[in-house]
């Protein structure tokens, strides 16, 4: 694709450093990345080697102990926890490693309540959610709770809970590290689809390689650095 | 707004999936508290109630004509009574005489003279047999025996405790008549006079000052007491059905009488002691609910504490995702307040529809007082409200606690 793409996250010189005296370690030693706009991103690399915490750090779900980052425009050091969360609610999308739904809550109102959260009315966030439900793939399940899903179908129901309002970026750290391969394969089209059809930006930890094959780009990573970059498809 | 909406939705939620037995468990506990919080004020409260419910039916009436502070008796007692037979809100009346009488048992079978007589003093009333009865039902008082009768001379009642097989022994300081049945004689002494009676029946009231008395017909206790005039010591007036003691008693000091007697409603005369005993009693069982305020606070905030901890990694993940921690603290609060409201709405529904009700056909038989259930409307909202409070701050407690916690630590389950 030839049209100009703009940077959604500039990260400078991102460090992360847990304990102190002699329990001091530095997990991320200095990452400079950036991710473009409509750009589907994989992160490998050794377990332990720093991937999710430089998820955490991306996200808004930490404070990096140096660097700076830039997202969608906006610097999040400046942000104070709340408006760090009004900043995820708004512009990120999360599908966490094990199916992360609440467990109180049937799939609809699962989905649901991120959209009231932005101010949707009630009715409103109810179709959309449906939609997003039926969207992806579950269209029969809207009332079921989490209990009465399978693995996979929770983590389909995750999918539509981070995308339903329409983020700006989509993070899934390990998505299928709990699902058997048929429902991991069902989970990574899901969100490769969401590149390849709406353009949605994504940044996605997998492990297995096969996984990253509809990528734009795969960051190795290891012992807390990028070590290798890989383009498989030019933006 | 749109937080609340979401708070809620996870409230109710979070009760329903509880399990069935856990609900009704804390709901339990909330209507034990809230009974307890009115309950045990309610029967200090009302037997004290119960006691002055006596009074007011067995002694005082609705209200009470006595003597002038520095006077003996009514002033012109006939006239004040032809004031009263014209007043529409008043049902009935009944004039007293009173004397402090000697009353002497078992003279017949004392073997010699070194041996104690059987006496006792007390108080003797004179009555119209009939106008006693219609203000304060005094012939369903006999337990033994049988009611005065107007037209019969030299009968007397005897109230239940001058009597040694009532008062079993706590009266020894006091003395008491032994082994008296109806149709025995007593001799009665006011004064310098002398007369022998048969006891025609044995009364007993819940109102100590009846059991303690001596009741003959009126002319008789003149004649005893070397009466001259008709002027009476008391008289106790009983008011149509929902008619305001206050408002007859005004109209009764406007049309001069007050010049006459002291004029009292039932509630003015009440024995002081019996208004402190009813407050501190009243203090006393607050007191003891709060006691059981403090546990229920307590059992609903680990019940809490506990529920939001175990749910510590979704909370977590509602921030991550953007779900403000107002929304999460509002859910748990929204819990225990549906908690706190219908375990209040069954104990309110148990106090009212059951226990006051029961306790009004059944008082219970204390020595002095039918004791019944006292829950007023205002006392039990105070109560009600406190309770609720105080409910919603032991649920926001730990809910805050754990919610306000690192979100990501949360996530991870990290400490
Ligand atoms: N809070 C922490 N304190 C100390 N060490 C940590 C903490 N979080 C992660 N680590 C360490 O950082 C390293 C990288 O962890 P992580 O980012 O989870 O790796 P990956 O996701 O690539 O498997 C691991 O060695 C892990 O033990
Ligand atoms: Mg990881």
């Amino acid at each position: 694709m030839s049209q100009t793409s703009t940077p959604i996250i500039t990260a400078v010189g991102i460090t992360k450093s847990f304990g102190s005296g002699d329990l001091f370690t530095t997990i991320l030693k200095g990452i400079d990345v950036t991710i473009m706009q409509g750009e589907f991103v994989a992160i490998m690399g050794k377990s332990g080697a720093g991937k999710s915490t430089l998820m955490y750090q991306l996200s808004v779900l930490d404070e990096p102990t140096s660097g700076t980052l830039t997202i969608a425009g906006e610097s999040i050091e400046r942000k104070n926890e709340q408006e760090r969360t009004q900043f995820r609610l708004q512009t990120l999308g999360y599908v966490f490693q094990d199916y992360a739904l609440v467990p109180d809550l049937n799939a609809e109102e699962n989905v649901m309540i991120p959209l009231v959260m932005r101010g949707m009315n009630w009715t409103e966030a109810k179709t959309v959610a449906q939609a997003a439900i039926a969207a992806v793939g579950l269209p029969t399940k809207y009332k079921n709770l989490p209990s009465e899903l399978s693995g996979g179908e929770q983590q389909r129901i995750a999918v539509a809970r981070a995308v339903a309002g329409k983020p700006k970026i989509l993070f899934a750290d390990e998505p299928t590290a709990n699902l058997d391969s048929f429902s991991s394969q069902q989970v990574i089209d899901l969100i490769t689809s969401l590149n390849r059809d709406f353009g949605q930006t994504i940044v996605m930890v997998t492990h297995e390689r096969e996984y990253a094959l509809g990528c734009n780009r795969i960051i190795h990573m290891e012992d807390g650095l990028i070590i290798r970059e890989e383009i498989l498809k030019p933006m | 707004m749109n937080i609340f909406r979401i708070g809620l939705l996870l409230g109710i939620r979070q009760i329903q999936r509880a399990s069935i037995w856990t609900n009704i468990l804390i709901v339990f506990v909330m209507a034990l508290t809230f009974l307890n919080l009115i309950a045990v004020s309610g029967i200090l409260v009302g037997l004290i109630v119960g006691s002055e419910r006596a009074l007011q039916e067995k002694s005082l009436g609705d209200i009470i004509v006595t003597t002038k502070d520095n006077e003996t008796t009514i002033i012109d007692t006939p006239a004040f009574t032809r004031v009263l037979d014209s007043i529409p809100e008043i049902q009935d009346y009944t004039v007293r005489f009173k004397e402090g009488a000697q009353v002497e048992a078992n003279y017949k079978t004392r073997r010699d003279l070194s041996q104690d007589k059987n006496v006792i003093s007390g108080s003797i009333v004179g009555i119209d047999p009939i106008k006693e009865d219609a203000v304060t039902g005094l012939s369903t008082t006999v337990v033994e025996g049988e009611y005065l009768d107007t037209s019969e001379d030299g009968y007397l009642l005897l109230g239940a405790l001058t009597l040694d097989r009532y008062t079993a022994g706590f009266a020894d300081i006091t003395g008491s008549l032994e082994n008296i049945y109806p149709g025995d004689t007593v001799r009665v002494t006011i004064g310098q006079n002398t007369k022998e009676f048969f006891v025609k029946g044995i009364i007993n009231a819940k109102a100590g000052e009846v059991s303690r008395s001596i009741y003959i017909p009126e002319r008789e206790l003149r004649r005893l007491g070397n009466r001259v005039t008709q002027d009476a010591e008391e008289i106790a007036i009983r008011l149509q059905a929902n008619t305001d003691a206050t408002m007859v008693k005004n109209a009764l000091i406007n049309s001069g009488l007050a010049e006459q007697a002291k004029i009292r409603t039932f509630n003015e005369a009440l024995p002081k002691f019996l208004v402190d005993i009813k407050n501190t009693f009243n203090v006393l069982g607050t007191f003891i609910g709060s006691i059981g305020i403090i546990v229920a606070s307590i059992t609903i905030f680990i019940i809490i504490f506990i529920n939001a901890l175990a749910r510590r990694r979704f909370i977590g993940i509602l921030k991550g995702i953007g779900i403000d921690r107002t929304a999460i603290e509002i859910a748990y609060v929204i819990q225990a307040g549906v908690y706190a409201l219908a375990g209040s709405l069954i104990g309110v529904v148990i106090t009212y529809a059951i226990l006051i009700p029961y306790f009004d056909a059944n008082p219970i038989n204390f020595p002095f007082s039918d004791g019944i259930l006292v829950a007023e409307p205002i006392g039990t909202l105070v109560r009600f409200i406190t309770l609720f409070i105080i409910t919603l701050l032991a649920g926001y407690i730990p809910a805050w606690m754990i919610a306000r916690g690192n979100t990501l630590n949360a996530i991870l389950g990290r400490k």
